[in-house]
């Protein structure tokens, strides 16, 4: 089975975006190295040819800071299935973590969010592979 | 920053240069009140981000050579003030960044001298930019009996008429070859361009001379002249010692680069050009 793709929201300057973001790196980077990577969605949505082609028809789990939803709708754009969108605030919500940090620096509940994001990705990758 | 900074960075997740462009900007937000532009949301719903973007002074930063942030300006029209190659950058000031996508001890290092000389160019007062140029240039050397030939080997452009240039963002310096000065012989006198004059690719853009003859220096990028190496008026013979560091010709604000880019010959295909023409002619 291909890696699947986790793509965050690219959302600048605000807490949310960088709670997705963190999530993904942690899926990536430490808890699911072998079967997930990411790609970046600044450029995924230039509608290169070479990135449309590598998104097309891959399983992807997308992670949104906002109810625009821009990883999930331009992943699906891409051509990319997306077994999963997430969104972080509501996480948030559910952990009643009001104030996670700053665009730039998360606090210790911004790093429980984040915890708590990637545990759920790594169970929906878990469930993919038929763990 | 007197104007209003909007900062458009690539915002690259798959690549540490992309982490540290996003962390640029979120410090340029923070330290001075900029505006960060979210790539992402700009591209599919602009109207959000369209004042921002064309009534303020942009600073555009991509991290890897795909510059998405760059692209994204060109397609809306922006006027930008500033490009920042997070990836060139690194080359420029000798920092090598991690593949990891975290930022470590010298992404850092990085980060505050990018930082340190926006703040810097900032504080000049709206006086031109200044391109940020290698220290150290590695060269690789052609000798033919006495003749020798010296090409640094990255980060230049070369033009058919032995004119070099070497970019950064949207500002370039230029320069004649080692070819150039070793066949004028001692340079004498240096003609520079109009600073503020506006120059088509292939236009001339100074002269230099020597007993031989006069070599007009044909410019290898469009734009606006910004700055002319001013110690060359009373030493021309800098171009002589080191025609790709001390004896610099001008610095150009570029118009098109990535159009001017297709008449130009990197490294390899100039090298190659220019050691048959020595082989030929210096014999």
């Amino acid at each position: 089975m291909s890696k699947v793709v986790v793509i965050p929201c690219s959302g600048m300057g605000k807490v949310y975006g960088l709670l997705a973001r963190e999530a993904a790196n942690k899926v990536v980077n430490e808890l699911k190295k072998d079967e997930a990577e990411t790609k970046c969605l600044a450029y995924i949505v230039t509608g290169d040819d070479e990135i449309r082609d590598y998104m097309n028809g891959k399983k992807c789990i997308t992670i949104d800071g906002c109810p625009k939803m821009c990883a999930a709708k331009n992943a699906r754009e891409a051509g990319a299935e997306v077994v999963e969108e997430l969104k972080s605030t509501d996480f948030a919500k559910q952990m009643r973590a009001m104030k996670p940090g700053t665009a730039t620096y998360l606090n210790e509940e911004g790093w429980q969010v984040v915890d708590a994001i990637a545990e759920k990705i790594t169970t929906i990758i878990d469930e993919m592979e038929g763990k | 920053m007197d104007k209003k900074t909007a900062i458009l960075p690539c915002n690259g997740l798959d690549k540490c240069a992309g982490c540290v462009s996003r962390e640029i900007a979120i410090k340029l937000q923070e330290e001075k009140n900029a505006e960060i532009i979210c790539p992402v949301l700009f591209r599919v719903a602009d109207a959000r981000y369209n004042k921002v973007a064309s009534e303020n002074e942009l600073i555009v930063i991509d991290g890897c050579n795909t510059r998405c942030a760059t692209k994204l300006a060109s397609e809306k029209n922006l006027k930008v003030s500033r490009k920042i190659n997070v990836t060139e950058a690194s080359k420029q000031y000798g920092i090598e960044i991690q593949s990891k996508l975290q930022i470590g001890e010298n992404e850092k290092k990085l980060i505050d001298m990018i930082l340190e000389d926006i703040l810097k160019k900032d504080d000049s007062n709206g006086e031109n930019s200044s391109i940020l140029f290698p220290k150290v240039l590695d060269y690789e050397i052609y000798k033919k009996d006495k003749f020798i030939f010296r090409l640094p080997k990255e980060g230049f452009y070369f033009n058919e008429n032995d004119v070099w240039v070497y970019v950064q963002g949207n500002l370039a310096r230029i320069g004649v070859t080692d070819y150039v000065q070793q066949s004028l012989s001692d340079i004498m006198f240096f003609t520079p361009p109009i600073v503020g004059s506006e120059v088509e690719q292939f236009d001339e853009v100074g002269a230099i001379e020597s007993g031989k003859a006069v070599f007009e220096v044909i410019s290898p990028v469009s734009g606006k002249v910004i700055r002319v190496n001013e110690a060359l008026l009373s030493n021309p013979e800098y171009i002589n010692e080191n025609p790709f560091e001390k004896g610099w010709i001008a610095e150009i604000e570029l118009k098109d680069f990535e159009s001017d880019k297709m008449l130009l010959l990197e490294f390899d295909e100039y090298f190659e050009k220019m050691k048959r023409k020595v082989d030929e002619f210096h014999v």
